[in-house]
C-alpha cells in the first residue's frame, strides 16, 4: 500500500498545472489528508495536491486495495475526535429559552432578557471566554457572560473549540448535585436544537461556516429575519421603480425634444424628424455625430432608488454581512461590510430569479460605485464592478456557489468619448479621438 | 473498516434537511449501497479550509427515500427526539455516560503525552546527532524534566516511552479514583465532544413516535433510482450545470462520466437547451445524459413500475 501512495505523490506533484483548478470542485481523496501531520500543525499549513483518479472501475485488486485505502483514510479523517485540551478548554451552556440573567439574579432582573444588550436570537453562553477565537462573535452581558447565536455556537463546537453543556433543567427533572451531571451536547444534539431556531437555515449555516473558515468574519444583516418589515413603507413608488427602470437616453421623448428643436432652429445641422439621423451639413467632431446617434434608451443604475433592505422579500434579500479578513470589528461600532449575501436553496427556488427579484436584491443595497485610479482606466472591470451588488450564494444539497451579481451600466461609457478607451487590434474604423 | 451498523441507520430529519452523524453509518452506507451524500461539516483538525470537509453529511432527499425504501434506514425527526431523550434520561445512564467520556478524556490526554514525548525525543535525537557539542545541555535539560531513564547518550525510545506513559497511567488512575464520582481533575483529562447523541440515547426504534414517514422527491427520482440501481454513485450537479453528476464508481476513485439531467416523457424540450447541455458535457470530457420515465402519472403504474420504466439518452458532440 505504501508504493501505492507514493505513487499519488509522486505524479500529482509532476503536474504542476494541475493547482490552478479549484480543488473544492471534486470529491478529494482522504488519503492526502493523512499525510498533514495534524499534531505539527506549524509544518503542514500547506493543502496537499489532488490524487490520481482513474476512468472507470476495473476488477484489480489494485483498484480495490486503492479504494478501500481512501475510503479508510476518509474513515479516520471523519473519526477524529474532538477533544478539549484542559488549558484551553471552554465551557458554554445551552440556553433553550434565549438569554436570560443568572439564576442568582433574577429577582434584580425582572425584565428577563430584554435590555441585557444580548440579541434574542442567542441560546448559548460562555461564563468566561478566552482565547482569539472568541474576539470576532458573540455579545457580552453585563455579567460578563459571552452570548452565542446559534450558528456561531454550532461553528466553534464543529471546530472544537467549545464544549456545550445540556442546562440541567432539561437533562435532570430536579437533582441535588447540578454540576456534576452537565451532560455535554454531540454535534448531533446542537444541529438538531440549533438548526431552524431564529431563522436559521441549514443553507444559511452552511454559507456562515464557509466563509468562516476561509477567515471572513461574517454577521447577520438586518434582513436576516424573514418576516422584518420596514416602519415607513412607501410602496406604490417602489412597484414602479423596477417595473419602469430610470431610462437614460433620448427614448421617444427625446426624440420629439430633437422634432420640437428642429421645428424651433430648422438651420441646426441635424434634422431627426424630415431625415436621417444625422442631417448633411458640416460636421466638425465625431462626438457630436455620435451623441446624435445615441437613440437607445439605457438603464442607469446609479439613479436607481434606494430601497430598505427590510423591504425585500425572501429569499431574495440580504442576510448576511461579510468583512474581509483582518478588518477590525468593535462590536459597538460595526463598519459597513466588504460583502453584503442572499443565501439561495436549489430545493425552494428551482429557477432562475427574474429580473425584477433581482432589481429589488440591488436596489436594497447601497450604491458602491466604481472607484480608484485603477477604475478610472479600465472601462472593463468599471462595467464589471457596477454600481451596486450582491453576492448570491446558491446552495445545491451542502454544495455552495458563489455568485456576484452587479448592476452595470453599459450606457454611461460612452466609447467615443473615453480618454482611455479599448483599442482593438484593427486598423481602420474606430480612431481615438484627438485632444 | 467493515462495520456493520444496526439497521435501519436512522437519518437525521433537520431543519428540512437529511443529516447522518454516525461515521460508521456513512462508511457502511458509501461501501454498501453506493450512497455518498455531501460533508458539510467542518474537520477539528484543520477547521480553516473548504476542501476537505467532515461530518455531518448531508443527503439528497432522493437518497434517503431509496434508503428509507430499501429498509437499510429510517427518518428521525431529530430535534424531538433529542429533546425526549435527553428528558428521559435516567440518572445511572447520565453518570455512567460521564464516566466513559471521562475515560475518553483519560485516553486522549495519554495519547497526546505520549505524542509529545515522542516529539520531544525525535527532537533532541536530531539535535544530538547535529551537534555533539549541545549534549551536556541536553542532559540537564532531561534531568531537570525529572526523567530518571533517558541516558544522554543516547536516549532509546524503547526504554523512555514506557516509562514516561507508566509514570501517567499511574497519575491518572489514583487521581480519578480519588475523586471518583466528581468532576474530573482538569490537570490531565481532556473534555471531549462526541458526535453523535447515541449513546447516551438509546437507539431509536421503529415504533418510535420520532419516526417520520418516507422524504417527498421531486419529478426526477425515477431517474435517480434507476441510474442508482445500476451502480452509479450521483451526487448534486447543479455546479456542474446539470441535476446529478454520475460516477461509475467510488468519486473517491473515479471521474464522473455523465451530466444528468431528467425530464418527463411528453415534455417538451427547448432545442437548444439539448445543444448547451451537450457542448457543456463535451467540453468536461463527460456525456450529457437526458432521461426520464416512460409512465409519466403516478396513476401509470406504481413506483417501482416508473422506475423500471425509464430510458435514457446520452448526447455527445460527434464532430472531430
Amino acid at each position: 500500500m505504501a508504493d501505492a501512495d507514493e505513487d499519488v505523490i509522486n505524479t500529482s506533484s509532476a503536474g504542476a498545472a494541475q493547482m490552478d483548478t479549484d480543488l473544492s470542485d471534486e470529491t478529494q481523496d482522504f488519503r492526502l489528508l493523512s499525510h498533514l501531520n495534524f499534531l505539527n500543525d506549524s509544518t503542514s499549513s500547506s493543502l496537499p495536491k489532488r490524487g490520481e483518479k482513474d476512468f472507470e472501475p476495473n476488477p484489480t485488486e489494485f483498484q480495490a486495495d486503492v479504494l478501500s485505502a481512501s475510503r479508510q483514510a476518509m474513515h479516520n479523517a471523519l473519526a477524529h475526535p474532538r477533544i478539549h485540551n484542559p488549558k484551553t478548554w471552554v465551557i458554554g451552556f445551552y440556553a433553550p429559552d434565549g438569554p436570560m440573567p443568572p439564576p442568582d439574579h433574577v429577582d434584580t432582573a425582572k425584565t428577563a432578557g430584554k435590555g441585557m444588550g444580548v440579541s434574542q436570537d442567542s441560546c448559548v453562553y460562555i461564563p468566561n471566554a478566552k482565547g482569539s477565537t472568541f474576539q470576532s462573535i458573540g455579545q457580552a452581558d453585563r455579567w460578563n457572560r459571552l452570548w452565542l447565536l446559534p450558528e456561531e455556537a454550532i461553528y466553534m463546537l464543529e471546530r472544537g473549540n467549545l464544549d456545550i453543556r445540556w442546562p440541567s433543567a432539561s437533562t435532570a427533572p430536579a437533582e441535588d448535585e447540578e454540576d456534576d451531571i452537565s451532560i455535554p451536547m454531540s454535534l448531533q444534539a446542537a444541529y438538531s436544537c440549533f438548526m431552524g431556531h431564529a431563522g436559521l437555515t441549514l443553507e444559511r449555516y452552511s454559507v456562515y461556516a464557509a466563509l468562516r473558515r476561509l477567515g471572513y468574519t461574517v454577521l447577520r444583516a438586518p434582513a436576516w429575519d424573514d418576516s422584518a418589515k420596514p416602519y415607513n413603507t412607501k410602496t406604490e413608488m417602489d412597484i414602479d421603480a423596477y417595473t419602469q427602470p430610470t431610462h437614460r437616453g433620448p427614448g421617444l421623448g427625446g426624440i420629439l425634444a430633437c422634432i420640437s428643436n428642429w421645428m424651433s432652429d430648422p438651420f441646426s445641422t441635424a434634422s431627426p424628424a424630415a431625415g436621417p439621423l444625422v442631417g448633411c451639413g458640416i460636421h466638425r467632431s465625431h462626438n457630436d455625430v455620435y451623441r446624435k446617434m445615441a437613440l437607445i434608451p439605457w438603464y442607469d443604475p446609479a439613479l436607481a432608488p434606494q430601497k430598505d433592505p427590510l423591504d425585500t422579500t425572501a429569499p431574495f434579500r440580504v442576510v448576511l454581512h461579510v468583512y474581509k479578513p483582518g478588518t477590525v470589528i468593535k462590536k459597538s461600532a460595526i463598519p459597513p461590510p466588504d460583502f453584503r449575501i442572499a443565501v439561495l436553496s436549489t430545493r425552494e427556488q428551482t429557477t432562475i430569479p427574474t429580473l425584477p427579484e433581482l432589481s429589488a436584491l440591488l436596489q436594497s443595497t447601497p450604491l458602491d460605485p466604481p472607484r480608484g485610479e485603477k477604475m478610472e482606466r479600465m472601462m472593463y472591470m468599471r462595467v464589471r464592478h457596477g454600481y451596486r451588488n450582491v453576492v448570491l450564494a446558491v446552495v445545491d444539497q451542502g454544495v455552495t456557489s458563489f455568485l456576484r451579481v452587479g448592476d452595470a451600466a453599459f450606457g454611461k461609457e460612452k466609447l467615443f468619448a473615453a480618454k482611455y478607451a479599448p483599442r482593438g487590434t484593427k486598423k481602420s474604423g474606430y480612431s481615438k479621438p484627438k485632444r | 473498516m467493515d462495520f456493520q451498523p444496526t439497521l435501519p441507520i436512522p437519518i437525521s430529519f433537520i431543519s428540512g434537511r437529511y443529516l447522518l452523524f454516525s461515521i460508521d453509518a456513512v462508511t457502511y452506507l458509501r461501501r454498501e449501497h453506493n450512497t455518498c451524500g455531501v460533508l458539510i461539516g467542518t474537520l477539528p483538525q484543520i477547521p480553516q479550509q473548504n476542501v476537505f470537509l467532515g461530518l455531518p453529511l448531508e443527503l439528497m432527499p432522493e437518497e434517503a427515500r431509496l434508503l428509507v425504501d430499501k429498509g437499510v434506514a429510517c427518518i428521525v425527526d431529530e430535534a424531538k427526539a433529542q429533546k425526549d431523550g435527553m428528558q428521559s434520561l435516567l440518572e445511572e445512564d447520565r453518570r455512567q455516560y460521564l464516566r466513559e467520556l471521562e475515560s475518553q478524556g483519560l485516553q486522549a490526554a495519554r495519547i497526546v503525552a505520549g505524542r509529545k514525548e515522542q516529539q520531544k525525543e525525535d527532537y533532541f535525537k536530531k539535535s544530538l546527532e547535529k551537534k555533539g557539542k549541545k549534549k551536556p545541555n541536553v542532559q540537564s535539560k532531561e534531568t531537570s524534566n525529572g526523567d530518571p531513564t533517558a541516558s544522554p547518550t543516547g536516549p532509546s525510545t524503547a526504554n523512555d516511552e514506557p516509562a514516561s506513559l507508566g509514570d501517567f497511567f499511574a497519575g491518572d488512575s489514583s487521581s480519578s479514583r480519588g475523586t471518583s464520582n466528581s468532576t474530573p481533575n482538569p490537570q490531565h483529562t481532556y473534555g471531549v465532544t462526541p458526535t453523535t447523541s447515541y449513546p447516551p440515547l438509546p437507539h431509536p426504534s421503529a415504533s418510535s413516535d420520532a419516526i417520520l414517514s418516507r422524504p417527498d422527491v421531486p419529478l426526477s427520482y425515477p431517474l435517480f433510482a434507476h441510474m442508482h440501481t445500476r451502480g452509479y454513485f450521483l451526487s448534486p450537479g447543479l455546479r456542474f450545470g446539470c441535476q446529478y453528476v454520475a460516477y461509475p464508481g467510488d468519486p473517491l476513485r473515479f471521474h464522473s462520466h455523465f451530466l444528468v439531467v431528467s425530464a418527463e416523457w411528453d415534455q417538451d424540450i427547448n432545442l437548444m437547451d439539448i445543444i448547451i447541455g451537450g457542448r457543456l458535457g463535451t467540453g468536461v470530457k463527460k456525456g450529457f445524459l437526458l432521461g426520464g420515465p416512460q409512465k409519466e402519472k403516478p396513476e401509470d403504474g406504481s413506483e417501482i413500475e416508473r422506475t423500471e420504466s425509464v430510458r435514457t439518452f446520452s448526447i455527445e458532440w460527434a464532430g472531430m
